[in-house]
């Protein structure tokens, strides 16, 4: 996940695999967008056929003719020529924050990039639950998943930490207190909680 | 209300630990400290503090992984089922997507340049 090693994958980018990731981020356009983002995510290698492949699967799609699609593929260039100038620029900015931390920052830097939870420990929690076998992408998918879990919870007890006046490493009742306020959120389950339907 | 939060949290701790006083060993421990580290806490977060994450991580990930058995086709777990449940939180969701991009740039790339070795072992001959 470093950054050195983007530059070297940096090829022209396919106009299939952009436009998956251009309509996955695109929030204004209508309900076709999420459709076709889970259809090209089931054909992820196949990125010439996604097009294709969502015109024949939604419906939906029927009132489109194909020259609004190619409109909206045009469109869709552009947009991605922005994109990636934008994180181009992000990535420049990110640089020379970085370049300018002191020390201690930087070791912590370095810490929250490269945590995570190995994978070899997962894919064995998770087929203890399921039983059957997990796919890689899944364990990816998981690990990240869980890193981001942990900065939530971690965030939100240094905000307690720092709204109740104290100091130091954090203690369990900050993120007692950071569950609880997660929980009303939404952004940790809780399925242990008997469910009353009608009172 | 604070004795609710602790009832539920020692459930969760009864719940694991079996009635001759076994406890569940910690899988994550090394980790979590470095990433507690890495989100803000104290470079020496306190032992009870990683314990407690460690269980809230765990129930995390047994939740999600049963939530998403039920999702898709039953009984299995694919990353559309995951995607699926996560479509809400737009931090996971948007971390969950570049993750696999990733993940896919970097399997092509590995596949070109194995590619490019046999091309080239087999001509330098």
């Amino acid at each position: 996940m470093d950054q050195s090693v983007s530059p070297l994958l940096k090829s022209p980018p396919t106009p299939g695999s952009s436009k998956e990731s251009s309509q996955s981020d695109r929030k204004e356009t209508s309900s076709k967008s999420p459709r076709k983002t889970q259809n090209s995510e089931s054909d992820h290698d196949t990125e010439t056929e996604t097009p294709e492949k969502a015109k024949a699967k939604s419906p939906a799609k029927a009132k489109s003719s194909p020259s609004a699609d190619k409109k909206r593929k045009a469109e869709t260039d552009e947009e991605i020529i922005a994109k990636h100038a934008k994180q181009e620029e992000e990535r420049l900015k990110m640089q020379v924050l970085v370049s300018n931390f002191s020390e201690d920052q930087l070791n912590r830097y370095e810490m929250y990039r490269r945590a995570a939870f190995p994978k070899a420990s997962i894919k064995r929690f998770m087929q203890s639950i399921t039983g059957s076998a997990i796919s890689p992408n899944v364990v990816i998918a998981m690990a990240g998943i869980s890193k981001v879990f942990v900065g939530e919870l971690v965030e939100e007890a240094l905000d307690v930490l720092e709204s109740w006046g104290d100091t130091g490493p954090i203690q369990p009742k900050h993120i007692r207190e950071a569950v609880r306020i997660l929980r009303e959120r939404g952004t940790v389950p809780n399925s242990k909680k008997k469910k009353v339907m009608f009172s | 209300m604070a004795e609710a939060e602790k009832d539920q949290f020692e459930e969760e701790e009864t719940e694991e630990e079996s009635q001759k006083g076994e406890k569940r060993k910690k899988i994550f421990s090394k980790e979590l400290r470095c990433m507690m580290y890495g989100f803000g806490d104290d470079q020496n977060p306190y032992t009870e503090s990683v314990d407690l994450i460690e269980d809230l991580v765990v129930e995390y990930i047994s939740e999600m992984t049963k939530k998403a058995l039920e999702v898709g086709r039953p009984g299995r777990i694919s990353v559309e089922d995951l995607i699926f449940l996560i479509r809400k939180d737009p931090k996971k969701y948007s971390r969950v997507k570049e993750l696999l991009t990733m993940s896919e740039e970097l399997r092509k790339a590995r596949k070109a340049f194995d590619e490019i070795k046999y091309a080239t072992s087999g001509t330098s001959k």
